[in-house]
């Protein structure tokens, strides 16, 4: 009896715990390289694998790199490209990350709440530390998160003709948004 | 007394017709590459027609094989939709391997949101794509085969 007592807290925490951690693999991750001279270095990511820890308050997201779809041919191969993205050798980008202030934020409650969000994104095998911040809206037990924030291609390693001549920003526009169940 | 007309080179003429013509040509190589757009994938021979539990297999059995084998290549699958995750703009379908929860997802070509609404989970369908390959995912801990430019087949 005891035994059966103590399997039944253990799947009863199980799915407790479980519960705390929502996913999507359907978040899109958007990259506007766009400048006054060039529209076109800009794509979007729909299958982006995103989580969040509503406990813990832990982020990440993971991005297949070949799945940003831009319009132009050319454009697509460049992004690509071994001086570029080098996505044969590095196929995703990822972002792990925390709310650093969860009192800003009542997952159990509806609601818009923005809050600070810090992580770690890793693009062509460089880290670099990100901060901003989210907007969370809660709505009957689903989370849509937003978050929009610029990189440095230099910081990456990412240099190249078309940078210096302004037909490709030096510091893109990354918009995440993820709609978690 | 007048002075001896100056005669024109010929070689100049030319050399500045070339030139002009060099620079139109370039120009218009330029503005082809600057405006092409992929075209539609429903008009794309497929590369692969695979099952896709058979598939997704294959990623889980040998990641670099498979990937070698089907990255940036048109592939149809064929099988039964295991889900459809959808949001504001977004419609992605997917096939999941039961087993080890792996799966290949679909995100569609704008054109094709429309027919892609009407899928349900359980559906047995044919969707083709440009495989753009499987990675693992940590937070999932599954193998995902991600494609874009999708449309029903």
């Amino acid at each position: 009896m005891k035994k059966t007592v103590l399997f039944l807290s253990f799947l009863a925490l199980a799915g407790a715990v479980f519960a705390q951690k929502k996913t999507t693999t359907s978040a899109t991750v958007a990259f506007d390289a766009s400048t006054a001279i060039d529209a076109l270095p800009k794509a979007e990511n729909k299958t982006v694998i995103a989580a969040v820890d509503t406990k813990s308050g832990t982020v990440a997201f993971e991005a297949t790199v070949k799945n940003f779809a831009f319009t132009n041919p050319k454009i697509q191969e460049h992004f690509n490209a071994e001086n570029w993205l080098n996505s044969d050798a590095f196929p995703k980008f990822t972002f792990k990350g925390k709310v650093t202030d969860l009192t800003k934020v009542n997952f159990g409650k509806d609601g818009s709440y923005t809050v600070p969000v810090t992580g770690d994104l890793t693009i062509k095998g460089v880290t670099k530390e990100v901060s901003t911040p989210a907007t969370i809206v809660v709505k009957g037990g689903t989370i849509n998160a937003t978050a929009d924030f610029s990189i440095k291609l230099a910081d990456y390693g990412i240099t190249g003709v078309p940078i210096d001549a302004g037909k490709v920003a030096k510091e893109p526009k990354i918009t995440v948004s993820a709609e978690l169940k | 007394m007048s002075l001896p007309a100056k005669k024109s080179n010929p070689w100049r003429k030319r050399l500045l017709i070339g030139g002009l013509a060099l620079i139109i040509l370039c120009a218009g190589v330029y503005w082809y590459y600057a405006t092409e757009k992929y075209g539609d994938t429903k008009n794309v021979k497929a590369d692969f027609t695979v099952d896709a539990t058979t598939f997704i297999k294959e990623f889980i059995a040998d990641d670099s094989a498979a990937n070698k084998k089907y990255t940036d290549k048109i592939v149809t699958l064929t099988g039964t939709v295991s889900e459809i995750e959808a949001a504001d703009t977004t419609l992605n379908i997917k096939f999941i391997d039961s087993t080890t929860g792996s799966y290949a997802i679909f995100a569609f070509q704008q054109q094709h949101l429309a027919e892609a609404k009407s899928v349900k989970p359980g559906d047995r369908i044919s969707v083709k794509g440009s495989c753009s390959g499987g990675i693992y995912s940590e937070i999932l801990e599954a193998t995902s085969i991600s494609f874009k430019r999708s449309t029903l087949n």
